[in-house]
């Protein structure tokens, strides 16, 4: 019996191997979600982040002269930009005060370095300078001078992992512009596209997508792209709208944190509704 | 333990390079994976055993540290791993190292480990299942293929044991 069994084993070993570490993969698959497992993540990269660090900081020096250039040039825009804009915000203060109505919500900007950017087809993250003792804290949204970048996944004392738009893991609540129509908006792994709109809604090429005051993610508006154009499906009553995001993953390397979780704001809200009753 | 640290050292300076510099060469989003090809390359050297068990490794420390879904590279890692195995065959070793089959291996595994880690990192499969296929698996092995072509002129050509 025991020959048999020495036999089988010398025979097929690899598959028995393969078999085992398939099974361990698949059941560190399903434990993503434990606190362990997030603290050893936490410590893992917060630990690897600080060697990326430094390899980033040589290039961001050699593409600081470029950069001063292209700011410099969007400095001039962003002035041209202001001075409509605080014409408009007088205006807006003056119709304000005639309505009596609040002033919004002003947003903390953390700021923040990209150290490093992990690439695929599906899960897209990036690593930011700026953790714990930033006041960074997960699902807080990530943004530069263009739009959002992606939402905080997990943070260390001083680095945080960010998903970015292009993660088939985050999925947000976007409304267009113009026409106010809400939709739910993903990576496919190709394209960021808003999906199951009715072919009803009024959604054109060319339209701007902010993120949606419904999104229990992030409700401020925040740029996210422009309409590319309308699949139209033969089949069926929706459309699937692709959508081109404003932000070049591959060339962004400053970051701003707005410093809100809205979600659990949002849960404080219905928490002290609830208590009152 | 010991025959393991000296590729898991490589895999921290290639994954600094992975995580930093090979970004700016991505092309549509796609970019080439340079863990893969150490991961083939250790493989060849060693044996089967020894390559899944390095692909584990080598996937577990990239979910860990990348923050992808834990799991979703130590599958596909491993299971390159157990391909690239089975081109550890002592008589031939040195030729598939040495000479233009180590790209195609690297092209096998490297379309094998890009499915796999999509299928398993993806929420939804609902698109054409080819298509998906190619755009997945063939077209980020090719272009990891490409850069082991570049990587095979820097390989020592006598002192592999």
């Amino acid at each position: 019996m025991f020959r048999f069994l020495s036999n089988i084993w010398n025979n097929y070993k690899e598959y028995f191997i393969l078999v085992f570490l398939l099974i361990l993969g698949l059941i560190l698959l399903s434990s993503n979600q434990k606190s362990g497992i997030k603290k050893v993540r936490a410590i893992a990269f917060g630990t690897f982040a600080s060697a990326t660090s430094l390899i980033t900081d040589v290039f961001s020096v050699a593409e600081l002269k470029s950069d001063n250039t292209r700011l410099r040039e969007k400095n001039a825009e962003l002035m041209l930009q202001m001075n409509k804009l605080r014409e408009f915000g007088i205006e807006n203060e003056e119709l304000k005060g005639l309505l009596k109505l609040k002033d919004t919500v002003k947003y903390p900007l953390i700021p923040a370095k990209i150290v490093s950017k992990s690439f695929s087809t599906s899960q897209n993250t990036i690593t930011i300078l700026g953790g714990n003792s930033d006041g960074i804290k997960p699902g807080m949204p990530v943004i530069n001078d263009q739009g959002l970048l992606g939402i905080i996944y997990s943070t260390s004392d001083d680095f945080s992992i960010a998903r970015t738009l292009r993660n088939r893991d985050l999925k947000l609540t976007v409304k267009d512009e113009r026409s106010r129509i809400d939709g739910i908006m993903k990576w496919n792994g190709e394209d960021l596209v808003m999906v199951d709109v009715p072919k009803t809604f009024d959604i054109k090429p060319g339209d701007r997508i902010l993120t949606s005051e419904l999104s229990s993610l992030i409700s401020v508006p925040i740029p996210i792209g422009m309409v590319m154009e309308l699949s139209k499906m033969d089949i069926g009553i929706f459309n699937e709208v692709r959508v081109k995001p404003f932000v070049n993953f591959s060339k962004a390397e400053n970051v701003y944190v707005i410093g809100i979780v809205e979600s659990k704001q949002k849960n404080q809200l219905e928490l002290n509704f609830f208590n009152r009753k | 333990m010991r025959p393991y640290i000296l590729p898991v050292i490589y895999f921290f300076l290639v994954l600094l390079l992975q995580t930093t510099v090979v970004n700016l060469i991505s092309i549509s989003n796609i970019v080439p994976d340079l863990i893969l090809i150490l991961l083939v390359f250790y493989t060849i050297r060693n044996n089967q055993i020894y390559g899944m068990i390095l692909g584990f490794i080598f996937g577990f420390l990239f979910d860990i540290i990348t923050g992808s879904l834990l799991g979703s590279s130590i599958i596909s890692k491993t299971i390159s791993g157990f391909t690239a195995g089975y081109f550890s065959n002592e008589n031939k070793r040195e030729t598939y190292l040495n000479s233009y089959a180590f790209p195609l291996i690297v092209l096998l595994c490297g379309i094998i480990d890009s499915f796999v880690y999509s299928f398993f990192s993806s929420s939804n499969l609902d698109s054409n299942f080819i298509l998906h296929m190619v755009q997945q698996g063939i077209f980020p092995g090719i272009y990891t293929a490409a850069i082991s072509v570049i990587v095979l002129f820097f390989m020592p050509k006598r002192s592999i044991r």
